[in-house]
Protein backbone atom coordinates (compact mmCIF):
# COMPACT_ATOMS: atom_id res chain seq x y z
CA UNK A 1 0.00 0.00 0.00
CA UNK A 2 1.50 3.81 -0.61
CA UNK A 3 0.62 6.58 1.48
CA UNK A 4 -2.14 7.59 -1.21
CA UNK A 5 -4.24 4.42 0.36
CA UNK A 6 -5.13 6.36 3.21
CA UNK A 7 -7.14 8.50 1.57
CA UNK A 8 -8.53 5.86 -0.26
CA UNK A 9 -9.07 3.75 2.42
CA UNK A 10 -12.12 5.56 3.95
CA UNK A 11 -14.38 4.79 0.74
CA UNK A 12 -13.09 1.98 -0.66
CA UNK A 13 -15.50 -0.20 0.96
CA UNK A 14 -18.24 2.66 0.03
CA UNK A 15 -17.25 1.91 -3.34
CA UNK A 16 -17.08 -1.85 -3.06
CA UNK A 17 -20.84 -1.40 -1.98
CA UNK A 18 -21.65 1.57 -4.78
CA UNK A 19 -22.78 3.67 -2.52
CA UNK A 20 -19.89 6.41 -3.22
CA UNK A 21 -20.27 9.71 -5.21
CA UNK A 22 -19.21 10.66 -8.52
CA UNK A 23 -16.53 12.18 -6.99
CA UNK A 24 -15.49 9.92 -4.79
CA UNK A 25 -15.33 6.85 -7.86
CA UNK A 26 -13.47 9.35 -9.71
CA UNK A 27 -10.66 9.34 -6.15
CA UNK A 28 -10.78 5.22 -6.29
CA UNK A 29 -10.63 4.33 -9.64
CA UNK A 30 -7.98 6.49 -10.34
CA UNK A 31 -6.12 4.94 -7.57
CA UNK A 32 -6.67 1.79 -8.14
CA UNK A 33 -5.07 2.23 -11.66
CA UNK A 34 -1.75 2.74 -9.76
CA UNK A 35 -2.30 0.34 -6.46
CA UNK A 36 -2.23 -3.53 -6.56
CA UNK A 37 -2.76 -4.05 -3.04
CA UNK A 38 -5.99 -1.97 -2.86
CA UNK A 39 -7.09 -3.97 -5.52
CA UNK A 40 -6.88 -7.28 -3.70
CA UNK A 41 -8.47 -5.59 -1.08
CA UNK A 42 -11.44 -5.13 -2.83
CA UNK A 43 -10.63 -8.64 -4.58
CA UNK A 44 -10.69 -10.32 -0.99
CA UNK A 45 -13.96 -8.08 -0.08
CA UNK A 46 -15.60 -10.01 -3.65
CA UNK A 47 -14.10 -13.63 -2.59
CA UNK A 48 -16.01 -12.95 1.11
CA UNK A 49 -19.38 -11.87 -0.24
CA UNK A 50 -19.23 -14.75 -2.41
CA UNK A 51 -18.85 -17.21 0.58
CA UNK A 52 -21.08 -15.88 2.17
CA UNK A 53 -23.88 -15.33 -0.63
CA UNK A 54 -24.01 -19.04 -2.73
CA UNK A 55 -24.73 -21.00 -0.60
CA UNK A 56 -27.44 -18.98 0.92
CA UNK A 57 -28.86 -18.52 -3.25
CA UNK A 58 -28.02 -22.46 -3.45
CA UNK A 59 -30.33 -23.11 -0.36
CA UNK A 60 -33.13 -20.83 -1.98
CA UNK A 61 -32.82 -22.49 -5.26
CA UNK A 62 -33.35 -25.88 -4.02
CA UNK A 63 -36.18 -25.44 -1.76
CA UNK A 64 -39.54 -26.44 -2.50
CA UNK A 65 -41.44 -23.14 -0.78
CA UNK A 66 -45.21 -24.73 -1.65
CA UNK A 67 -45.70 -26.63 1.59
CA UNK A 68 -43.86 -24.01 3.40
CA UNK A 69 -47.29 -22.24 2.84
CA UNK A 70 -49.40 -25.10 3.54
CA UNK A 71 -47.90 -25.88 7.29
CA UNK A 72 -48.10 -21.78 7.61
CA UNK A 73 -52.19 -21.72 6.89
CA UNK A 74 -52.78 -25.12 8.94
CA UNK A 75 -51.13 -22.96 12.13
CA UNK A 76 -53.13 -20.33 11.23
CA UNK A 77 -56.11 -22.59 11.40
CA UNK A 78 -55.02 -24.20 14.81
CA UNK A 79 -54.89 -21.13 16.11
CA UNK A 80 -58.11 -19.62 15.13
CA UNK A 81 -59.95 -22.97 17.29
CA UNK A 82 -59.28 -21.11 20.37
CA UNK A 83 -60.65 -21.49 23.83
CA UNK A 84 -63.42 -19.15 24.94
CA UNK A 85 -60.58 -17.23 27.11
CA UNK A 86 -58.45 -16.87 24.91
CA UNK A 87 -61.04 -15.67 22.64
CA UNK A 88 -62.16 -13.23 25.31
CA UNK A 89 -58.91 -11.81 25.84
CA UNK A 90 -58.10 -11.57 22.40
CA UNK A 91 -61.09 -9.29 21.90
CA UNK A 92 -60.27 -7.33 25.02
CA UNK A 93 -57.01 -6.71 23.60
CA UNK A 94 -58.75 -5.82 20.07
CA UNK A 95 -61.87 -3.17 20.98
CA UNK A 96 -61.06 -0.12 21.66
CA UNK A 97 -63.05 0.77 25.21
CA UNK A 98 -61.72 -2.28 26.61
CA UNK A 99 -58.10 -1.26 25.75
CA UNK A 100 -56.28 -2.04 28.92
CA UNK A 101 -55.45 1.33 29.84
CA UNK A 102 -59.02 2.03 29.72
CA UNK A 103 -60.06 -0.93 31.25
CA UNK A 104 -58.04 -0.85 34.49
CA UNK A 105 -58.52 2.13 35.62
CA UNK A 106 -62.05 1.72 35.25
CA UNK A 107 -62.22 -1.38 37.04
CA UNK A 108 -59.99 0.03 39.78
CA UNK A 109 -62.39 2.69 40.48
CA UNK A 110 -65.60 0.38 40.19
CA UNK A 111 -63.75 -1.77 43.00
CA UNK A 112 -62.69 1.08 45.07
CA UNK A 113 -66.49 2.81 44.78
CA UNK A 114 -67.65 -0.68 45.92
CA UNK A 115 -65.55 -0.88 49.17
CA UNK A 116 -66.87 2.62 49.79
CA UNK A 117 -70.67 1.59 50.03
CA UNK A 118 -69.83 -1.36 51.60
CA UNK A 119 -68.47 0.48 54.12
CA UNK A 120 -71.28 2.92 54.26
CA UNK A 121 -73.98 -0.42 54.61
CA UNK A 122 -72.06 -2.23 56.51
CA UNK A 123 -71.85 0.54 59.33
CA UNK A 124 -73.48 -0.24 62.56
CA UNK A 125 -77.15 1.18 61.75
CA UNK A 126 -80.17 0.85 64.89
CA UNK A 127 -81.98 -2.54 64.15
CA UNK A 128 -85.13 -0.83 63.37
CA UNK A 129 -84.74 0.16 59.94
CA UNK A 130 -86.94 3.84 59.05
CA UNK A 131 -86.35 4.67 62.65
CA UNK A 132 -85.52 8.77 63.81
CA UNK A 133 -83.99 8.94 67.41
CA UNK A 134 -86.75 11.32 69.04
CA UNK A 135 -84.41 11.62 72.20
CA UNK A 136 -81.30 10.66 73.83
CA UNK A 137 -81.10 11.04 77.96
CA UNK A 138 -77.61 10.40 79.46
CA UNK A 139 -77.44 10.03 83.07
CA UNK A 140 -74.22 9.11 85.25
CA UNK A 141 -75.52 5.18 85.14
CA UNK A 142 -77.92 4.98 82.26
CA UNK A 143 -78.52 6.38 78.70
CA UNK A 144 -82.14 6.30 77.31
CA UNK A 145 -82.64 6.74 73.74
CA UNK A 146 -86.51 6.76 72.23
CA UNK A 147 -87.06 5.81 68.59
CA UNK A 148 -90.19 6.16 66.59
CA UNK A 149 -91.35 4.35 63.24
CA UNK A 150 -93.09 5.71 60.83
CA UNK A 151 -95.17 2.34 59.56
CA UNK A 152 -96.10 0.69 61.54
CA UNK A 153 -96.15 3.04 64.63
CA UNK A 154 -94.07 2.06 67.06
CA UNK A 155 -91.92 3.65 69.63
CA UNK A 156 -88.88 1.95 71.03
CA UNK A 157 -87.60 3.28 74.24
CA UNK A 158 -83.85 1.86 74.56
CA UNK A 159 -82.71 1.75 78.08
CA UNK A 160 -78.94 1.40 78.60
CA UNK A 161 -78.52 0.32 82.34
CA UNK A 162 -74.55 -0.40 82.28
CA UNK A 163 -71.57 -0.80 80.40
CA UNK A 164 -72.46 -4.45 80.14
CA UNK A 165 -76.24 -4.51 80.22
CA UNK A 166 -78.70 -3.45 77.59
CA UNK A 167 -82.43 -3.73 77.80
CA UNK A 168 -85.28 -3.01 74.84
CA UNK A 169 -88.93 -1.92 75.59
CA UNK A 170 -91.38 -1.65 72.65
CA UNK B 1 -44.79 0.68 -0.92
CA UNK B 2 -46.91 0.92 -4.18
CA UNK B 3 -50.66 1.32 -4.18
CA UNK B 4 -50.80 -2.26 -4.98
CA UNK B 5 -49.29 -3.70 -1.86
CA UNK B 6 -50.58 -0.92 0.29
CA UNK B 7 -53.97 -2.39 -0.41
CA UNK B 8 -52.76 -6.13 0.20
CA UNK B 9 -51.12 -4.87 3.56
CA UNK B 10 -54.36 -3.32 4.70
CA UNK B 11 -56.55 -6.23 3.66
CA UNK B 12 -53.58 -8.47 5.72
CA UNK B 13 -54.26 -6.18 8.65
CA UNK B 14 -57.86 -7.19 8.74
CA UNK B 15 -57.11 -10.65 9.02
CA UNK B 16 -57.29 -11.56 5.16
CA UNK B 17 -55.88 -14.68 5.25
CA UNK B 18 -55.71 -14.63 1.31
CA UNK B 19 -53.57 -11.03 1.39
CA UNK B 20 -50.49 -13.00 3.53
CA UNK B 21 -50.74 -15.92 0.95
CA UNK B 22 -49.72 -12.51 -1.44
CA UNK B 23 -47.56 -11.30 0.72
CA UNK B 24 -45.64 -15.11 1.26
CA UNK B 25 -45.56 -15.19 -2.37
CA UNK B 26 -43.42 -12.31 -3.30
CA UNK B 27 -41.17 -11.97 0.05
CA UNK B 28 -40.71 -15.87 0.72
CA UNK B 29 -37.96 -16.63 -0.98
CA UNK B 30 -36.18 -13.31 0.88
CA UNK B 31 -37.13 -13.93 3.89
CA UNK B 32 -35.74 -17.62 3.65
CA UNK B 33 -32.80 -16.11 2.55
CA UNK B 34 -32.13 -14.27 5.19
CA UNK B 35 -33.20 -16.74 7.76
CA UNK B 36 -31.01 -19.43 5.96
CA UNK B 37 -28.16 -16.57 6.00
CA UNK B 38 -28.44 -16.80 9.94
CA UNK B 39 -28.54 -19.95 11.11
CA UNK B 40 -27.01 -21.90 7.99
CA UNK B 41 -29.20 -24.87 8.79
CA UNK B 42 -32.29 -25.81 5.98
CA UNK B 43 -34.49 -27.07 8.80
CA UNK B 44 -34.72 -23.85 11.26
CA UNK B 45 -34.61 -21.48 8.52
CA UNK B 46 -37.70 -23.33 7.41
CA UNK B 47 -38.75 -23.12 10.80
CA UNK B 48 -37.89 -19.10 10.65
CA UNK B 49 -40.00 -18.75 7.83
CA UNK B 50 -43.35 -19.98 9.12
CA UNK B 51 -42.54 -18.50 12.40
CA UNK B 52 -42.21 -15.08 10.95
CA UNK B 53 -44.87 -15.38 8.36
CA UNK B 54 -47.49 -16.21 11.86
CA UNK B 55 -45.93 -13.73 13.72
CA UNK B 56 -46.56 -11.02 10.91
CA UNK B 57 -50.55 -12.17 10.34
CA UNK B 58 -50.54 -11.59 14.10
CA UNK B 59 -48.78 -8.03 14.65
CA UNK B 60 -49.22 -6.50 10.98
CA UNK B 61 -52.06 -4.13 12.28
CA UNK B 62 -49.06 -2.50 14.53
CA UNK B 63 -47.47 -1.48 10.75
CA UNK B 64 -48.07 2.10 10.14
CA UNK B 65 -46.51 2.49 7.33
CA UNK B 66 -43.65 4.67 8.67
CA UNK B 67 -41.08 2.69 6.64
CA UNK B 68 -40.82 0.49 4.08
CA UNK B 69 -42.83 -2.77 4.46
CA UNK B 70 -39.94 -4.93 3.10
CA UNK B 71 -37.66 -3.20 5.78
CA UNK B 72 -40.48 -3.68 8.57
CA UNK B 73 -40.25 -7.37 7.67
CA UNK B 74 -36.48 -8.36 7.45
CA UNK B 75 -35.88 -6.43 10.56
CA UNK B 76 -38.61 -8.90 12.09
CA UNK B 77 -36.98 -12.31 10.03
CA UNK B 78 -33.48 -11.11 11.35
CA UNK B 79 -34.83 -10.79 15.04
CA UNK B 80 -36.55 -14.44 14.69
CA UNK B 81 -33.38 -15.94 12.82
CA UNK B 82 -31.29 -14.53 15.59
CA UNK B 83 -33.42 -15.59 18.46
CA UNK B 84 -33.70 -19.02 16.97
CA UNK B 85 -29.94 -19.25 17.08
CA UNK B 86 -29.68 -18.25 20.62
CA UNK B 87 -32.69 -21.10 21.58
CA UNK B 88 -31.08 -23.94 19.77
CA UNK B 89 -27.71 -22.84 20.99
CA UNK B 90 -25.43 -25.53 21.58
CA UNK B 91 -27.35 -27.72 19.32
CA UNK B 92 -25.35 -26.02 16.38
CA UNK B 93 -22.22 -26.52 17.26
CA UNK B 94 -20.92 -28.63 15.03
CA UNK B 95 -17.74 -31.71 15.64
CA UNK B 96 -15.37 -28.52 13.51
CA UNK B 97 -16.62 -25.94 16.06
CA UNK B 98 -16.13 -29.14 19.49
CA UNK B 99 -12.17 -29.33 18.00
CA UNK B 100 -11.75 -25.59 18.91
CA UNK B 101 -10.16 -24.65 14.99
CA UNK B 102 -10.24 -25.57 11.80
CA UNK B 103 -7.14 -27.71 10.18
CA UNK B 104 -7.78 -28.77 6.32
CA UNK B 105 -6.52 -32.18 5.93
CA UNK B 106 -3.80 -32.85 3.54
CA UNK B 107 -6.31 -34.64 1.96
CA UNK B 108 -8.22 -31.91 0.88
CA UNK B 109 -5.92 -30.45 -0.69
CA UNK B 110 -5.85 -33.10 -3.85
CA UNK B 111 -8.24 -32.10 -6.81
CA UNK B 112 -10.67 -35.06 -5.79
CA UNK B 113 -10.84 -34.19 -2.69
CA UNK B 114 -13.04 -30.97 -3.83
CA UNK B 115 -16.26 -31.54 -2.64
CA UNK B 116 -15.19 -32.36 0.90
CA UNK B 117 -13.48 -29.43 0.87
CA UNK B 118 -16.36 -27.58 -0.24
CA UNK B 119 -18.37 -29.23 2.82
CA UNK B 120 -15.72 -27.97 4.86
CA UNK B 121 -15.45 -24.54 3.04
CA UNK B 122 -19.45 -24.02 4.44
CA UNK B 123 -19.27 -25.16 7.72
CA UNK B 124 -16.08 -22.78 7.73
CA UNK B 125 -18.05 -19.87 6.64
CA UNK B 126 -20.96 -20.69 9.09
CA UNK B 127 -18.44 -20.78 12.16
CA UNK B 128 -16.95 -17.93 10.74
CA UNK B 129 -20.88 -16.01 10.76
CA UNK B 130 -21.46 -17.76 14.33
CA UNK B 131 -18.98 -16.09 15.62
CA UNK B 132 -19.89 -12.64 14.46
CA UNK B 133 -22.06 -10.29 17.07
CA UNK B 134 -25.64 -10.28 16.31
CA UNK B 135 -25.37 -6.51 14.68
CA UNK B 136 -22.80 -7.41 12.59
CA UNK B 137 -24.01 -10.76 11.23
CA UNK B 138 -27.23 -8.87 10.36
CA UNK B 139 -25.81 -6.41 8.62
CA UNK B 140 -22.95 -8.72 6.33
CA UNK B 141 -26.49 -10.57 5.45
CA UNK B 142 -28.35 -7.63 4.51
CA UNK B 143 -25.63 -6.75 2.17
CA UNK B 144 -23.47 -9.11 0.77
CA UNK B 145 -26.85 -11.75 0.83
CA UNK B 146 -29.85 -9.69 0.13
CA UNK B 147 -28.10 -6.63 -1.43
CA UNK B 148 -29.63 -3.70 0.77
CA UNK B 149 -28.21 -0.09 0.20
CA UNK B 150 -27.31 1.85 3.47
CA UNK B 151 -29.58 3.57 3.81
CA UNK B 152 -32.11 0.50 3.87
CA UNK B 153 -30.51 -1.08 6.11
CA UNK B 154 -30.61 1.81 8.32
CA UNK B 155 -34.06 1.30 8.27
CA UNK B 156 -34.45 -2.25 8.58
CA UNK B 157 -31.69 -2.54 11.93
CA UNK B 158 -33.27 1.01 13.16
CA UNK B 159 -29.48 2.78 13.18
CA UNK B 160 -27.93 5.44 11.69
CA UNK B 161 -25.79 5.11 8.22
CA UNK B 162 -22.69 5.88 10.07
CA UNK B 163 -23.49 2.70 12.02
CA UNK B 164 -24.64 0.15 9.09
CA UNK B 165 -20.92 1.06 7.92
CA UNK B 166 -19.03 0.40 11.29
CA UNK B 167 -21.07 -2.52 11.83
CA UNK B 168 -20.30 -3.58 7.76
CA UNK B 169 -16.64 -3.35 8.60
CA UNK B 170 -15.99 -5.21 11.48
CA UNK B 171 -18.20 -7.75 10.34
CA UNK B 172 -16.04 -8.22 7.02
CA UNK B 173 -12.84 -7.82 8.77
CA UNK B 174 -13.48 -10.49 11.28
CA UNK B 175 -14.97 -12.84 8.83
CA UNK B 176 -11.42 -12.39 6.72
CA UNK B 177 -9.60 -13.48 9.70
CA UNK B 178 -11.36 -16.54 10.22
CA UNK B 179 -11.22 -17.84 7.07
CA UNK B 180 -7.75 -16.55 6.21
CA UNK B 181 -6.03 -20.07 6.74
CA UNK B 182 -8.88 -21.69 4.84
CA UNK B 183 -8.51 -19.06 2.00
CA UNK B 184 -4.84 -19.64 1.72
CA UNK B 185 -5.42 -23.32 1.20
CA UNK B 186 -8.55 -22.82 -1.14
CA UNK B 187 -6.10 -20.57 -2.94
CA UNK B 188 -3.71 -22.87 -3.60
CA UNK B 189 -5.84 -25.83 -4.71
CA UNK B 190 -7.73 -23.95 -7.03
CA UNK B 191 -5.09 -22.40 -8.65
CA UNK B 192 -5.70 -18.68 -9.91
CA UNK B 193 -8.65 -18.32 -7.44
CA UNK B 194 -10.62 -15.26 -6.91
CA UNK B 195 -9.87 -16.86 -2.74
CA UNK B 196 -5.85 -15.84 -3.60
CA UNK B 197 -7.07 -12.20 -2.28
CA UNK B 198 -8.47 -12.91 0.99
CA UNK B 199 -5.43 -14.72 1.85
CA UNK B 200 -3.18 -12.07 0.17
CA UNK B 201 -4.81 -8.63 1.35
CA UNK B 202 -4.35 -10.74 4.82
CA UNK B 203 -0.70 -10.43 4.17
CA UNK B 204 -0.51 -7.05 3.48
CA UNK B 205 -2.36 -5.94 6.10
CA UNK B 206 0.16 -7.49 8.27
CA UNK B 207 2.84 -6.03 6.54
CA UNK B 208 1.27 -2.29 7.03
Amino acid sequence: MTNSCSSVSTVLEKYFDQEVTDEERFLVEGHLQDCQACRDVLKSMEELRTLVRVPVEEAVRNEDFPWVWQKIEREIRLQEKRTWWQSLRSWLDITPFFKKKVWIPALATVVVLLLITTQIILKKTPSYPDASVVEYVESQNDNVMVYQLEEPKVTVIWLFEGPEEERTTI
Amino acid sequence: MNREEDEIISRCQQGDQQALKEIFDKYHKKVYGIAYGVVRQREEALDVVQEVFLKLFRSIKNFKGRSHFYTYLYRMVMNTAIDHKRKAGKQFMSSLDEEGSFEPSEEAEKGPERILLQKELEERVRLAIDKLPDEQRAALIFRDVEGLSYQEMAEAMGCSIGTVMSRLHYGRKRMQESLKDYVKLHARSHGASAAEGLGQADKEGEGR
